[in-house]
């Protein structure tokens, strides 16, 4: 019994030193890497650079600019800045600019990997979209979705029974099967309209729910066959082109038109939903779809039509591949760590350190501990099992079995 | 007659530091013995392996046939012990922890219990912490006395007691175990208490055990001899009935197990004056300090 | 026999479990008091939001409650048990040493446990008056690791309290401390879900860890 308590104790330490010395390693030694702040140029046909902390600013075939010229070049993303120097263009491309039409096609959209690997909040507040007020309310009732849609008031705490038959049955005509998979909407009140919500039955079809003058207003969307959504983002745009951003199970990014219910799918690669972050820069011209991975950072232009029109990667180093993580990887087989940057979830995110340049210190540290046994004049057999921890766990292990010693243990 | 304790071949080492290599000794039953030996010597180590707080680093103690360092329930409720200091669960007072022991024992015996306790000046719901030393004494003793155990440990016992209350644990004590055929194996650094107690002692030094033997053996036959030498240059030191010598210019304590005329012989034979030859009455603790030394 | 053990342990621990229970009752009755304040001001659907969509967690007054309850727990019931080594008399019971020690453990960890499931039936009742069972759930979740930490730490505090050498305590007190700050991330509401059956086995590893420097103990180490 002692001996099996202190093998679980020997177990939590080396779990516990695999989380604590590899974070304390990077807290120290870290550098920081300064990713390229990427735009699409109408001007250029280019895109243009930003270094932020080298302060340079530069196209793909590196030449340099000046803030002022980099401005002018992205007179769609800075066209305050070219208003109030006085150096905003007429027209480009033949097309007047006037600012109330930049404005209006100018979105932003940003989707991180841990937003979509996050708890769920699971009831939602449905708005009512035609309220004839100018502002928007919070209702009094939130929904949830399980064998059918109840509405739950949330000052009492009750189900609102008349509402949530009303809404279920609008539902269930409309073959919406429940439970739902996915519920994605924008939930806050700080919008310019109320769109409602798109909704992924357990079949995973998709279904728009909205609340006109207190009815249910329920639309079927036509997807393709087999089309399975894993992230449904829903955007407010000014321009109303689309309700959201959809991104399928195979990291395929759609947009949904607006009142056609039209399911786009944008001729993007390389975005991976689990470890990718995701910017949209929309404007009069272009669309410029950023996907930021840990080692590089695409960017793809888009045209109006969707089409692609320039694409443009950078890559450097991982921090694994830099001295100091080489360093790192021939110090730690391994490391736990109870948070990501892909998720929102805590869980325990065990990474194998790449090569195997960890096994001349573990190798290392066992011939160190078997001359420490030696030494000791200890029965060897007895402390086979400390040598294969720390054969295997490396200086983890190494610390693990000296600060809970085998002693006494024959 | 059975041995209760028997310990063979102890070796045990702090570190680098020896305390004893290869002791034997053993205590059989009915017997009352006295753990005899200088600071530092292991007394208390010994005590610590009897009751399995302690591996040594080789031998073995045997307590009732079993190994101390895996005794069993049955054979710990045989043996009663007393941790030096009296050291009890002080935040208790005596009714709760006489209530708490009663359920470990089988056997247990309130009457001798509630007896020491009638005669302290403690009121049942006392906690034993706002107790005196003296106090504590008695209940630590009353346990073991309710528990009614066949071998009982007695880590020095006198410890922080005053004279009164050593009298009285000391009476109390041998009166009991002698009533009920007791072991007890007990260790004091206060000689003059063990005197009123033990009929067996053990004494251990750093090179291992120097007596092993009843007291009135023990006192019967070791001796010491004072005298005067006439020169003092002289060297008593190889004569082989020499025990221990304590020599202040020409004044010599002779301690010997050998009887005065062999001391004599050995002085005439070798030509060795001496004047004021006499033997010299000691008591225990007299006779411990002959054999050991003083340092 | 093990209601003598039982018995110790309740002298020890009682004045201490109580007035923890206690202050902890209150400490969820103010909790919830606050939670009756934000409805009576803010109104429901407004704290509904904050916390479904805003991040607001009005349980997190309890982050440190049970870690505490844990702390308290095994200092009155293995501190004493220390001083003068006194542990010693504890091992001298004619019962298994190891069976002595598991039976006091068993006594320590049932106690948390009822004081805990005090807070948390309480918890769980206020919660579900105020809010539908999908939030109660995710609440459940977030707060279920700081209960787990609780009984690890008062499970890790034994195992230092009886470690016969200081400097090994030391070396249990760091890995302990960094191990328990796993049960503590600040994270989302909910966030814990699929970690928390690891932390439960890891909880329940360290049941035994006593076990370990009480052996220590009786080998002799010092």
């Amino acid at each position: 019994m002692e001996k099996i308590s202190r093998y679980l104790l020997v177990f939590i330490a080396i779990l516990t030193l695999a989380i604590i010395l590899p974070k304390l390693y990077w807290m120290a030694f870290e550098k920081p890497v300064r990713k390229p702040f990427i735009l699409y140029s109408c001007i250029n046909d280019d895109f243009m650079i930003h270094r932020i902390s080298e302060k340079t600013w530069e196209d793909t075939k590196g030449n340099q600019f000046t803030r002022e010229k980099y401005e002018k070049k992205l007179p769609l993303m800075f066209e305050k800045q070219l208003i109030t120097s006085g150096s905003m263009p007429d027209s480009i491309k033949g097309i007047a600019l006037d600012m109330r039409t930049i404005s209006k096609e100018k979105s932003f959209f940003r989707l991180k990997a841990n937003e979509i690997d996050a708890p769920a909040p699971g009831l939602y507040p449905l708005f009512e979209s035609q309220s004839g007020r100018a502002k928007i309310e919070l209702p009094e009732d939130f929904f949830r979705i399980t064998w059918r849609i109840d509405f739950i008031d949330a000052a009492t705490n009750k189900v609102l029974e008349e509402k949530s038959q009303l809404f279920s049955a609008a539902l269930f005509q409309k073959g919406f099967s429940f439970p739902a998979k996915k519920i994605s909407g924008i939930s806050t009140p700080r919008k310019s309209v109320d769109e409602g919500y798109f909704i992924v039955d357990s079949k995973d079809r998709l279904f728009h729910l909205k609340m006109i003058k207190g009815n249910p207003y329920v639309k079927q969307i036509d997807i393709p066959e087999g089309l399975k959504f894993s992230h449904i983002s829903c955007v407010d745009f000014k321009n109303k082109d689309f309700y959201a951003y959809l991104f399928s199970d195979k990291n395929e990014i759609y947009i949904l038109t607006q009142d056609d219910y039209q399911l786009i799918k944008w001729p993007v690669e390389g975005f991976d939903a689990s470890n990718r972050d995701l910017k949209i820069f929309g404007d009069l011209f272009n669309y410029t779809v950023i996907i930021e991975a840990e080692d590089h950072t695409k960017a793809i232009a888009l045209n109006s039509d969707y089409q692609v029109v320039k694409t443009y990667t950078e890559t450097w180093k991982l921090k694994e591949e830099q001295p100091e993580g080489k360093i790192f990887t021939s110090l730690f087989p391994a490391q736990v760590s109870m948070t990501s940057d892909n998720s929102k979830f805590i869980r325990f995110y065990f990474s194998l350190s790449e090569g195997f340049k960890w096994i001349f210190l573990n190798l290392l540290l066992m011939a160190f501990h078997f001359i420490w046994l030696y030494r000791r004049k200890v029965k060897l057999k007895n402390h086979l099992a400390d040598m294969g921890i720390v054969a295997v766990s490396g200086i983890f292990g190494f610390i693990a079995v000296h600060f809970f010693p085998n002693k006494f243990f024959d | 007659m059975n041995n209760v304790i028997e310990c063979n071949n102890l070796t045990h080492y702090y570190g680098k530091k020896r305390v004893y290599e290869n002791l034997n000794f053993h205590v059989s039953e009915g017997s009352i013995l006295g753990l005899l030996g200088k600071n530092g010597t292991g007394k208390t180590t010994t005590i610590n392996i009897l009751n399995g707080f302690l591996q040594p680093r080789s031998g073995e103690c045997l307590i009732f046939g079993e190994n101390t360092q895996h005794l069993s329930p049955r054979t710990k409720a045989r043996i009663g012990f007393l941790i030096e200091g009296h050291i009890q669960y002080s935040f208790m007072n005596i009714r709760q922890i006489e209530k708490f022991y009663s359920g470990f024992y089988p056997n247990w015996k309130p009457a001798p219990f509630w007896e020491l306790m009638s005669k302290l000046n403690v009121t049942p719901t006392q906690k034993i912490s706002t107790m005196s030393c003296g106090q504590r004494s008695q209940v630590a003793l009353g346990l073991i006395l309710a528990q009614d155990p066949d071998l009982l440990i007695l880590d020095d016992f006198s410890m922080g007691l005053d004279p009164g209350y050593r009298r009285l644990f000391i009476d109390y004590l041998r009166e009991y175990a002698k009533a009920e055929n007791k072991t007890i194996f007990t260790t004091s650094h206060i000689i003059q208490d063990m005197e009123r107690l033990i009929d067996d002692l053990l004494i251990i030094d750093f090179d291992g055990v120097l007596a092993q033997t009843s007291v009135n053996e023990f006192m019967g036959s070791f001796k010491r001899f004072d005298f005067v030498l006439e020169n003092d240059k002289t060297d008593l030191k190889k004569a082989s009935f020499v025990v221990n010598l304590d020599k202040v210019k020409n004044k010599v304590e002779l301690y010997t197990y050998s009887s005065e005329s062999i001391v004599k012989k050995y002085l005439d034979d070798n030509n060795i004056t001496v004047s004021n030859f006499a033997q010299v009455k000691m008591g225990l603790e007299d006779a411990f300090i002959g054999l050991t030394g003083k340092y | 026999m093990w209601k003598s053990v039982v018995y110790k342990e309740w002298l020890k621990i009682r004045w201490f479990l109580i007035g923890y229970t206690l202050l902890g009752i209150l400490g969820i009755g103010y909790l919830f008091l606050t939670v009756k304040h934000g409805f009576a001001f803010s109104g429901g659907k407004n704290v509904w939001n904050s916390i479904l969509f805003m991040g607001y967690q009005f349980f997190s007054p309890l982050k440190y409650v049970p870690l505490v309850g844990g702390l308290t727990i095994a200092i009155a019931q293995y501190f004493p048990e220390t001083v003068n080594k006194r542990i010693k008399l504890t091992f001298h019971l004619p019962l298994g040493e190891n069976k002595a020690l598991l039976m006091m453990h068993a006594f320590g960890a049932i106690s948390l446990l009822l004081s805990f499931l005090v807070f948390f039936g309480m918890f769980a009742g206020f919660s579900l008056l105020y809010f539908p069972v999908q939030m109660v759930t995710d609440s459940i979740i977030s707060i279920f690791p700081w209960f787990l930490a609780g009984f690890a730490a008062y499970f890790l505090v034994a195992l230092i309290v009886l470690e016969p050498e200081w400097k090994f305590r030391f070396y249990y007190f760091v890995v302990g401390g960094f191990f328990l700050t796993i049960y503590l991330n600040s994270p989302v509401t909910g966030a814990y879900s699929p970690a928390n059956s690891g932390l439960f086995v890891l909880t329940a590893f360290l049941s035994i860890a006593l076990l370990f420097s009480a052996y220590r103990f009786r080998k002799g180490e010092m």
